[in-house]
């Protein structure tokens, strides 16, 4: 089994619920693993979760590209062998990559190994943290069935993330990634992600310089 | 990314005293080592593993956890590190107390002198497993590569006999080979430096994004600022004047100033010159070393910072008129 979240970047609006849900739910209880001592001084904290926000292309013709960024719980994580003390681990059952807090020694050498920089280094503890796909979330059992997935995938509202197993083969994200030709970020690294993302259906439409002005005079 | 105090000595601290064990052992076997002089080479090598010692301290964020450090020896070069330079720091330590307590007797004996190049075989085990702890790590562009391996342990070995000359009054055979010593290891550093440069245009966006249009600007990284702080496997791009003058003093302290002077001693020049090669050595890793991690660049770049233009690395033909675009 593989758990994995699969974002469709033509739903994805930029609005970073998810981003801000990941925050509200790693923070909140006695527990909260997210540093956010002072969230109204510096909000420029740990966040599990950003969502990149990039522009491409040439004006007149660009587009805008949303990136909801968090650990790709990679088949081969990077991030797991380099690790001399064994805090970091994927998990044999559900392929999560975690870190036992406990055993770390914030040497943050899974952060150089972490292709796609998604580990994070807490400053007060001293130690690494990253995505935990919100293991205490998927594995409650007192929860309502549907509400056992990732706070970023049940806050979105425009239902552009799916939380499934990526390995069984009937699951909606395994049909997703292979009927929509779901990609995965950097595979020249080796790493193999399993969060995997849906590409944008067709390209912006072409604007010639010469009508821009004949456009622009239509729309305004 | 950030050139942290800790990693700077730690590797450089590591790298003298292999040096200098190497001095050590080379000077050993071509006879005419004085106990004096034997004594000051130890004192001087241990001093300098101690000092990289104390630094992986710091490099630790969290020492509570620090006694799982070989749980990882299969797959963790982290894990190998600490085993390897406790070993290197072992055997240097009992080399030390063979030289300083046992005397002229103990140094004339064959098991010192194999003791002396089991100290230079586990120095040189120490500085290679370090040096594949970066050149390992696929993501950080600018380290993956056996180059990395190759110059980490040259310029620790050339700085180690630049520091050991101050001590150690060469004879024109060792002075020979140090002049050897620092044509070989300019030469792969500055191979090493056109790696890192080709490294820095492999941030693509269409790999870091899955985007086909190129080129691409960051519009936001999902915070208000750049999260540096958090993230210190990334670090803002060096300026290309910052890093060109770093890489030019760097050079010339590691590579010209010792070679004139090193040349300036095969010609007859006064003694003295061997201090002015351990300065320039001591002061050239220093500035090499901050270059290593302050010039690295990451493939998490591509979400931190903009594209940069690339031209085509293919011979272009420029005979041909210009292509009209309708």
């Amino acid at each position: 089994m593989q758990l994995t979240i699969i974002t469709d970047l033509n739903k994805c609006v930029g609005c970073k619920s998810c981003q801000v849900s990941c925050k509200e739910h790693n923070t909140s209880g006695a527990f909260g693993p997210v540093p956010d001592e002072s969230p109204y001084q510096d909000p420029d904290g740990m966040w599990w979760n950003r969502i990149v926000t990039m522009e491409s292309g040439e004006y007149p013709n660009t587009s805008v590209l949303y990136l909801p960024k968090a650990c790709m719980h990679c088949y081969d994580a990077p991030c797991v062998p380099v690790c001399p003390t064994g805090a970091s681990y994927k998990r044999e059952d559900n392929g999560v990559v975690l870190v036992d807090y406990d055993s770390c020694i914030g040497c943050q050498l899974c952060m150089w190994a972490c292709p796609y920089g998604v580990r994070e280094f807490d400053e007060e503890e001293g130690v690494v943290k990253k995505c935990t796909m919100c293991i205490d979330r998927i594995e409650d059992d007192s929860l309502p069935e549907k509400e056992r997935q990732p706070a970023c995938v049940q806050s979105c509202p425009t239902h552009a993330r799916t939380f499934g197993d990526l390995d069984d083969p009937d699951s909606e994200v395994a049909r997703l990634v292979q009927e929509r030709q779901g990609f995965g970020l950097m595979p020249e690294l080796g790493a193999r992600p399993a969060v995997h993302y849906l590409p944008r259906r067709k390209a912006p439409s072409q604007v010639h310089p010469d009508e821009l002005d004949i456009f622009m005079g239509e729309r305004y | 990314m950030r050139p942290t105090p800790p990693l700077l000595i730690l590797t450089i601290g590591q790298g003298l005293a292999g040096g200098i064990v190497l001095a050590f052992a080379f000077l050993k076997s071509l006879g005419g080592l004085s106990q004096s002089t034997a004594e000051a080479l130890v004192i001087m090598a241990l001093g300098t593993a101690f000092i990289g010692g104390v630094a992986s301290f710091f490099h630790m964020h969290r020492l509570a956890a620090a006694r799982y450090v070989l749980r990882r020896l299969k797959t963790s070069w982290l894990s190998r590190e600490a085993l390897t330079t406790g070993l290197f720091g072992g055997s240097l330590a009992i080399l030390a107390v063979l030289t300083i307590f046992f005397g002229r007797a103990m140094m004339v004996s064959p098991g010192y002198w194999v003791w002396t190049w089991l100290c230079v075989a586990t120095g040189l085990l120490a500085m290679w497993v370090t040096a594949m702890l970066y050149a390992t790590i696929p993501a950080m562009l600018s380290w993956h590569g056996a180059l990395t391996v190759l110059a980490f342990i040259m310029v620790g070995v050339l700085s180690g006999f630049g520091l050991a000359a101050i001590v150690a009054p060469l004879n024109a055979t060792v002075w020979v080979a140090f002049l050897v010593l620092v044509v070989g290891t300019a030469i792969v550093k500055g191979m090493h430096w056109a790696h890192f440069a080709e490294a820095r245009g492999k941030i693509r966006a269409s790999t870091g994004t899955g985007l086909p249009f190129s080129p691409y600007r960051l519009q936001d990284t999902g915070t208000t600022k750049p999260p540096y702080r958090t993230q210190t496997q990334v670090w803002p791009v060096l300026s290309p004047g910052l890093r060109r003058t770093v890489m030019l003093a760097a050079a010339f302290l590691l590579f010209v100033v010792p070679l004139g002077l090193t040349l300036a001693q095969l010609l007859g020049g006064p003694s003295l010159l061997r201090f002015g090669v351990a300065v320039a050595a001591i002061g050239g890793v220093f500035l090499e070393r901050w270059l290593f991690f302050g010039d690295a660049t990451h493939s998490s770049r591509v979400f931190l910072s903009d594209e940069m233009a690339a031209l085509p690395r293919v011979p272009l033909n420029t005979n041909r008129r210009p292509t009209r675009v309708p």
